[in-house]
């Protein structure tokens, strides 16, 4: 045992001993390494490009963090593998997911905050155009970076999907009198329906239709309507 | 075809209606395709008298026709004629909404049923027949000439074989097309034909057909005699009691949806195609003119106060196709639009209801896409984690709510990419299966709720009183849950299958 460990320090002081050769190693691996720029580098793929042992390159890369002369940051594609960047580089779009991922995970806050300001201000304007809440968002000065048009249209685009908005063409008429007749814009609708969130429908308002079982439910089986426990549940409730 | 729980709903149905012999008979045909009676017999190994009084009961009812047609003699011998049976399916779930129909029927001509005086009940059923809520019956087997020389071989495998095909379609469509009247006689009333006996049909369609099935199976059980004179027999015309319900449904989404003048306007426009409509799911209405319009707006209740350019405005927000032809403007509206967004809000309510927020937020992204899309761009469009994009995408594949694709990029660096759709009809079939499989849910827990309570729903009134009378009322509360929820499941059954 003592004896083992004696010669993995031998080892390890060996190339300590010879600092041309590690700084050579180091050079090469931090020369890969900036040959990525902003996209950043796995440590397998740096061990494969340099050609150099498992050991050699854990060792230097270490020695470059230690140095700040490397980063270890996040890749949004895939989390698990560590990724290095020389400091210099700031993380490309494609490694860090943009401006809405933060160390790797999605900002929800940053992007449920900019909802409610985009839905305040279309419940006061009815309806307004992509630039017309791009503009709002910008005059508030709530996000520390410059909010692009595309990413307004991003969040705009998501409310949607939610069913908060409606992307509507404007007619020209009514509430759309300021806007240009057949530009695209959003409103949220003060009457009743639509733009009110999704309406909960005849089938997904009873058990079967909430039911991530029913494909295994049958009138004698395990799973059957007459021991259902979501319908015993559902009949107890209502009352 | 009907699908799996399709035909269990109706097998169930029939069941509860007419007894196990006749659902199993039902069952039969449902499962198997159309079958002569020798057929049903081998299959059902009931007995013949048994099927035979069964089918009775079914073409009584309307949900069998039978036809028949020349089939080829083997080894030389003179061609037979045979007559087959189909079953209706429509027709069996139909028996699930009587009371709608019913309803319709008394909102709109007022309710007089129970008179026994002839002159009563026979204007009762002019006015059902001018409301075509009824009709004259089909014949009861219409003979399907052989077709032209190459398809007969065709034919005959269809006939032999259970498995379908495209000429077994077509065979049943060709004989239900062949047994219904004549669209001059469908709703022609004969004066001096009119009996007693027929006014009575119409008033309570449960005895509708009466006749007929003896017409048909009193003389003979498989060659059936046709042409035997007969009385005109009425029954109860579905398909126009279907298009109101159709009508009714668009006008209550648009009401939701957009707002009440728009509403009234649809049901204006309704109102005024409704005799034009010749196919059962006019996709269209017809161009009507604002002047007709308007004369049918301020006609309904809360249209007295509207103008030409508020119903210009709810014409629009209808989206409604205009056509101005000099002075004369006229505007059609896309029904089967308006069905098909309903369609697809119920299907987005079942994903928001069973998978959640963020898979609801997927399922519309793709739905509005109608394309293929890869996970990442999924998962950057809606602001989901791309993990749990991974993990929803997967769970809504696995229940058949999504179609997958692997693309396998083979370059220096292999990759793999998931790209997902949503297929909309193989869907709509999908989700229509799980509603028809709800409506037996709730069937048979009614029947169950109903069978536990046994005991104290059969007490006499005045036993019930203390904790009798609680569990009496707490029995007729679940009752009145189940069954108005089976009555709107039931809306969102029609609206996928029959509107």
């Amino acid at each position: 045992m003592s004896r083992s460990l004696v010669s993995t320090s031998l080892k390890r002081k060996r190339p300590e001993t010879g600092p041309p050769g590690l700084a050579d190693a180091e050079r090469a691996i931090l020369e890969s390494i900036k040959g990525k720029k902003d996209l950043g580098i796995w440590a397998r793929d740096i061990k494969q490009e340099t050609k150099l042992t498992d050991h050699v390159v854990n060792k230097s890369l270490k020695s470059l963090l230690a140095k700040k002369l490397i980063k270890e940051v996040v890749n949004i594609q895939n989390k698990g593998k560590k990724h290095y960047m020389a400091v210099e580089f700031e993380p490309s779009k494609e490694i860090s997911g943009g401006e809405w991922y933060v160390d790797g995970n999605l900002d929800k806050e940053l992007i449920n905050i900019l909802k409610q300001l985009c839905l305040r201000y279309l419940r006061v304007q009815k309806v307004a155009t992509l630039e017309g809440v791009h503009n709002e968002l910008k005059k508030n000065r709530v996000v520390t970076f410059e909010i692009s048009s595309q990413q307004v249209g991003e969040i705009l685009n998501s409310m949607v999907l939610d069913d908060d908005i409606i992307e509507v063409k404007s007619t020209g008429l009514g509430d759309y009198h300021s806007i240009p007749v057949g530009t695209i814009c959003y409103r949220f609708a003060s009457g009743a329906g639509a733009g009110k969130g999704p309406r909960l429908g005849a089938f997904a308002s009873i058990p079967c239709g909430a039911c991530p079982r029913i494909s295994l439910c049958t009138p004698d089986g395990v799973i059957s309507p007459s021991t259902c426990v979501y319908y015993t549940k559902w009949l107890n409730i209502d009352f | 075809m009907v699908s799996p729980h399709g035909v269990q709903l109706a097998t169930h149905l029939i069941s509860s209606f007419y007894g196990d012999l006749c659902s199993k008979v039902c069952e039969c045909l449902l499962r198997r395709g159309t079958l002569t009676l020798a057929q049903i017999i081998r299959f059902t190994e009931l007995s013949r008298e048994n099927v035979i009084n069964c089918l009775r009961v079914l073409i009584h009812q309307n949900c069998v026709q039978a036809f028949a047609i020349q089939q080829e003699g083997a080894f030389g011998e003179a061609p037979r004629v045979i007559t087959q049976y189909m079953a209706l399916f429509d027709n069996m779930i139909h028996k699930m909404r009587a009371p709608k129909f019913m309803q319709i029927v008394s909102e709109e001509l007022g309710k007089d049923v129970g008179s026994s005086d002839v002159d009563v009940v026979r204007e009762s059923f002019n006015r059902l027949l001018i409301a075509r809520f009824i009709e004259r019956c089909p014949a009861p087997e219409p003979f399907l000439a052989p077709p032209a020389d190459g398809e007969t071989p065709a034919k005959k495998r269809a006939a032999k074989s259970a498995k379908i095909g495209e000429e077994r379609q077509t065979t049943e469509q060709r004989a239900l097309a062949a047994a219904a009247p004549m669209e001059s006689m469908r709703f022609l009333m004969e004066m001096d034909g009119l009996s007693e006996e027929k006014s009575e049909e119409c008033t309570n369609s449960v005895t509708v057909g009466e006749k007929r099935k003896q017409d048909v199976l009193k003389s003979d059980e498989d060659v059936l005699n046709a042409d035997k004179k007969k009385e005109v027999l009425w029954r109860v015309n579905f398909e126009e009691l279907v298009r109101r319900l159709r009508h009714k449904a668009c006008i209550s989404y648009v009401k939701t949806r957009i707002n009440d003048e728009a509403a009234i306007v649809l049901s204006a426009m309704l109102e005024l195609s409704r005799h034009s409509e010749t196919r059962q799911k006019a996709e269209n209405s017809a161009y009507l003119s604002i002047n007709a319009i308007y004369d049918e707006v301020i006609k309904k209740e809360g249209g007295l106060g509207m103008d030409f350019e508020r119903i210009r405005v709810s014409l629009e927000q209808l989206g409604c196709q205009c056509l101005e032809t000099g002075i004369d403007e006229s505007y059609s509206i896309d029904i089967k639009g308006i069905i098909e967004t309903s369609q697809t809000e119920e299907m987005e309510s079942v994903v928001l209801r069973r998978y959640g927020r963020e898979a609801y937020r997927i399922f519309r992204l793709l739905s509005k896409a109608g394309r293929f899309l890869e996970t990442d761009k999924i998962s950057d469009t809606t602001f989901v984690e791309k993990k749990d994009t991974t993990k929803i995408l997967y769970k809504l594949w696995k229940d058949d709510y999504l179609h997958m694709e692997k693309v396998m990029t083979s370059g220096a660096k292999q990759s793999l990419f998931l790209l997902w759709r949503i297929n909309k009809e193989p869907l709509r079939e999908h989700v229509l299966d799980e509603m028809y499989h709800a409506a037996l849910n709730l069937r048979l827990r009614i029947a169950h709720e109903q069978d536990k309570g046994k005991e104290v729903l059969q007490l006499p009134r005045e036993k019930l009183v203390g904790e009798l009378e609680k569990r009496y009322k707490l029995l007729g509360k679940v009752r009145v849950i189940l069954e108005s929820s089976l009555m709107n499941l039931d809306e969102a059954i029609m609206l996928f299958h029959d509107f």
